[in-house]
């Protein structure tokens, strides 16, 4: 194949966006500047909190958007919403989750005997939520998966139990305006 | 032969055939629902409309039979109003069952619906209820809300398997499939109507609530459970088998297989399966590694011969193996020259539909490759006898169906006087504890080979699940053996050994795995290969 020169042109930095640099250059300085003076005010005033969220006696409050890991609904009867159809499992990207099926004498047939996620795994993507027909599965606000082994990133179905209550006003609120539900 | 016209295309086809048949071989599809290939010609479920130049009215493609000349045209926008019709008809009733049904991800109402339905439903009235989750037999579940009253099981029942079990009761909107009170959907073949049922009305209780069907894989093969051969698909997933699901070879099943032979891939997952071999060590049976108890047999076997010669061996060969690994056997036992060599073979219940007597897929390959008792030599009951009473001294089975087959008395007996008992099988069983050597062996759905049918079609079985990292096929096993006992440096490679087959068995002269394909390969009974009938 032969090769094929191509000249790009590049313009030369105007006048005015030197000066629009510099601008941000010196905003950038007070900003660090601001957040320096008001942290070395706390720390006259003996009070380090200013800017510092001591975890984890104290936790930030994250918005309804955010996407921590996933948990499941539970309803008011204790059972889990979800109805193992393996949607969620399909969508993983990086298959950390694994359901098996069984039956329940409920009205609805079918419930999760296993269903396990892998949160060393789960990248919290948020597309098994968005492919729950059940709103069984939501993101959660929750990141801390520390744990003492492999094996103690690996939760279970009661691990990962929510009541539907403590998500109505905050996730699933979102995921139905989000996903035009 | 009359030429039709299809969206343009012209196509040749038979005197007498019908419209949707013709199109669906010539590769343009019409979308239908209650016509099915093996079945007679319904024309309910409307689903198959199509605009033939000259009607005044759109036809149904399934029982509109061709002629010369015809334009027949499935794309118009007629056509395809038609079809938005009859599916939003269909839906108006079939309950949102999706997430829970097993069909989910097979089901022709499902993909229809992307297809050709609309994404808005316009009806807000309740959706009918009905009887879920119904008892219909020992192996079938039915649910009324979701059958869309297509008659495929009802013409099933009446055609196939003529027992008449399912009927569609009352009429228009309160249609409603169910059975006779009192008579179960209890056939043989039940679990065939979950397999034309295009929505998830029919259900297996076998598979019910297991997996969704898209996680599987699906691996062509050969049902191992009686000597018709009925071709398969084993649907698999984490080295699992999870169902088996007849593959159309109107050769030998049409589209059907029986449901005995549909639920015995259940012993490929057992827990009881062999995964390690067996010596019996201070009257102990143990496990050791697999180099150790093969040495073990070729050397019992090289010092029987040695000491108490060839006639001192007898050799139980496995119907379940392959042809391949049979002919392995074989070669093992001719460089020990041991003759007396029999097939074990249960025989059961025979219909005329399906069901064949001998309950193992490879009998007759057995006794092809060679597996049979030669002239003046002892067969199954006379080699327990000679075993019983001493004449032979080591016993080589394969497999255990020979404590079905066997007078339990003699067996017993047989086994008492053995002086060392080499078993090679899948599963514990009453008469691997009783062995000396035992030798796990593979299952049909864990090695790629050839089985031999009753009628001498010659059909391949693909490997689905892996077996345990380490453990050999039975053909393996028999090369090292052979290696062990020879000076032969041979491996198991299914290809080669087949070649090596087709040269030393006349019946089989040429046969490859090309050769004999999904469809199989017949052999004209001795007289040389004959090509397979492929449909």
């Amino acid at each position: 194949m032969a090769t094929r020169a191509v000249t790009v042109s590049r313009p030369r930095p105007h006048g005015m966006q030197f000066a629009l640099g510099a601008r941000a250059i010196l905003r950038g300085v007070w900003i660090a500047q601001r957040h320096f003076l008001r942290n070395l005010w706390g720390f006259i005033r003996r009070k380090p909190t200013v800017f510092t969220v001591q975890f984890p006696e104290e936790r930030l409050t994250q918005p309804n958007a955010f996407r921590g890991m996933p948990v499941l609904v539970q309803m008011d009867n204790g059972k889990e919403r979800c109805v193992a159809c393996g949607l969620c499992e399909w969508a993983c990207p990086t298959d950390c989750i694994t359901i098996y099926p069984a039956e329940t004498a409920d009205e609805i047939e079918r419930y999760p005997r296993i269903f396990d996620i892998d949160m060393s795994r789960c990248m919290y993507c948020g597309l098994c939520e968005e492919a729950c027909p059940e709103e069984a599965i939501v993101m959660s606000q929750n990141v801390e998966i520390a744990a003492f082994s492999r094996a103690g990133t690996l939760w279970h179905k009661q691990d990962l139990l929510v009541p539907v209550d403590q998500l109505t006003d905050t996730r699933l609120y979102h995921v139905r305006r989000s996903y035009d539900r | 032969m009359p030429t039709i016209t299809i969206d343009g295309q012209a196509i040749e086809a038979p005197n007498g055939a019908m419209l949707l048949p013709v199109a669906l071989e010539n590769g343009i599809h019409i979308p239908h629902y209650c016509w099915h290939p093996k079945l007679s010609i319904d024309g309910s479920c409307r689903m198959c409309q199509v605009e033939v130049e000259g009607s005044p009215k759109l036809v149904i493609a399934c029982n509109m039979p061709i002629r010369d000349g015809m334009v027949v045209r499935t794309q118009t926008p007629a056509v395809q109003n038609a079809r938005r019709g009859v599916m939003e008809l269909l839906l108006v009733n079939h309950p949102l069952d999706c997430p829970i049904c097993d069909k989910a991800g097979e089901c022709v109402l499902q993909d229809y619906s992307y297809a050709y339905g609309s994404r808005q439903t316009r009806t807000q009235e309740p959706r009918r209820k009905l009887e879920k989750r119904k008892d219909i037999g020992p192996r079938m579940i039915l649910d009324q809300e979701r059958c869309i009253l297509c008659r495929r099981c009802v013409r099933f029942c009446r055609e196939i398997t003529k027992t008449n079990e399912l009927g569609v009761f009352n009429m228009g909107e309160h249609s409603v499939l169910d059975i006779m009170e009192g008579a179960p959907l209890a056939n043989d073949y039940s679990i065939n109507t979950a397999d034309i049922c295009p929505v998830g009305a029919l259900e297996s209780k076998d598979f019910h609530h297991k997996l969704r069907v898209w996680f599987l894989t699906k691996t062509s093969s050969i049902c191992p459970s009686c000597s018709n051969g009925c071709n398969v698909t084993v649907h698999h997933y984490r080295d699992r088998v999870w169902r088996m699901m007849p593959r159309r070879n109107d050769a030998v099943n049409e589209t059907w297989m029986c449901d005995h032979g549909r639920l015995t891939y259940q012993f490929v997952n057992s827990p009881e399966r062999l995964r390690q071999p067996l010596l019996r060590r201070n009257g102990e049976l143990e496990t050791c590694d697999w180099e150790d108890a093969i040495a073990a047999t070729a050397r019992q076997l090289h010092h029987t011969v040695r000491t108490n010669g060839a006639a001192a061996i007898g050799a139980i060969a496995s119907p379940h193996l392959t042809n391949e690994e049979n002919f392995r056997f074989a070669q093992v036992l001719r460089t020990l020259s041991v003759a007396n060599v029999d097939v074990a073979v249960v025989m059961g219940a025979a219909d005329n539909f399906l069901v064949k007597a001998e309950k193992a897929a490879n009998a007759r390959g057995a006794r092809d490759m060679g597996l049979r008792p030669a002239t003046g030599r002892l067969g199954l009951s006379e080699i327990l006898e000679a075993a019983a009473n001493g004449t032979i001294r080591v016993l080589y089975v394969c497999g255990s169906d020979v404590c079905q087959l066997a007078d339990r008395q003699l067996l017993e007996q047989a086994l008492a006087n053995l002086e060392c008992l080499i078993v090679q099988d899948i599963a514990r069983s009453p008469l691997a504890e009783r062995a000396h050597i035992v030798l796990p062996s593979l299952t049909f759905a864990e090695k790629t080979g050839t089985f031999t049918n009753h009628a001498g079609r010659v059909q391949q079985v693909h490997q689905a699940v892996n077996p345990p990292e380490g453990q050999p096929s039975d053909g393996e096993i028999f090369s090292r053996l052979l290696n062990y006992l020879s000076e032969a440096r041979s491996t198991f490679e299914p290809a080669a050994v087949l070649k090596e087959i087709g040269e030393a068995v006349p019946a089989y002269a040429g046969i490859t795995f090309a050769r004999v394909g999904p469809m199989g390969w017949a052999i004209g009974d001795g007289q040389g290969a004959t090509a397979g009938a492929s449909v």
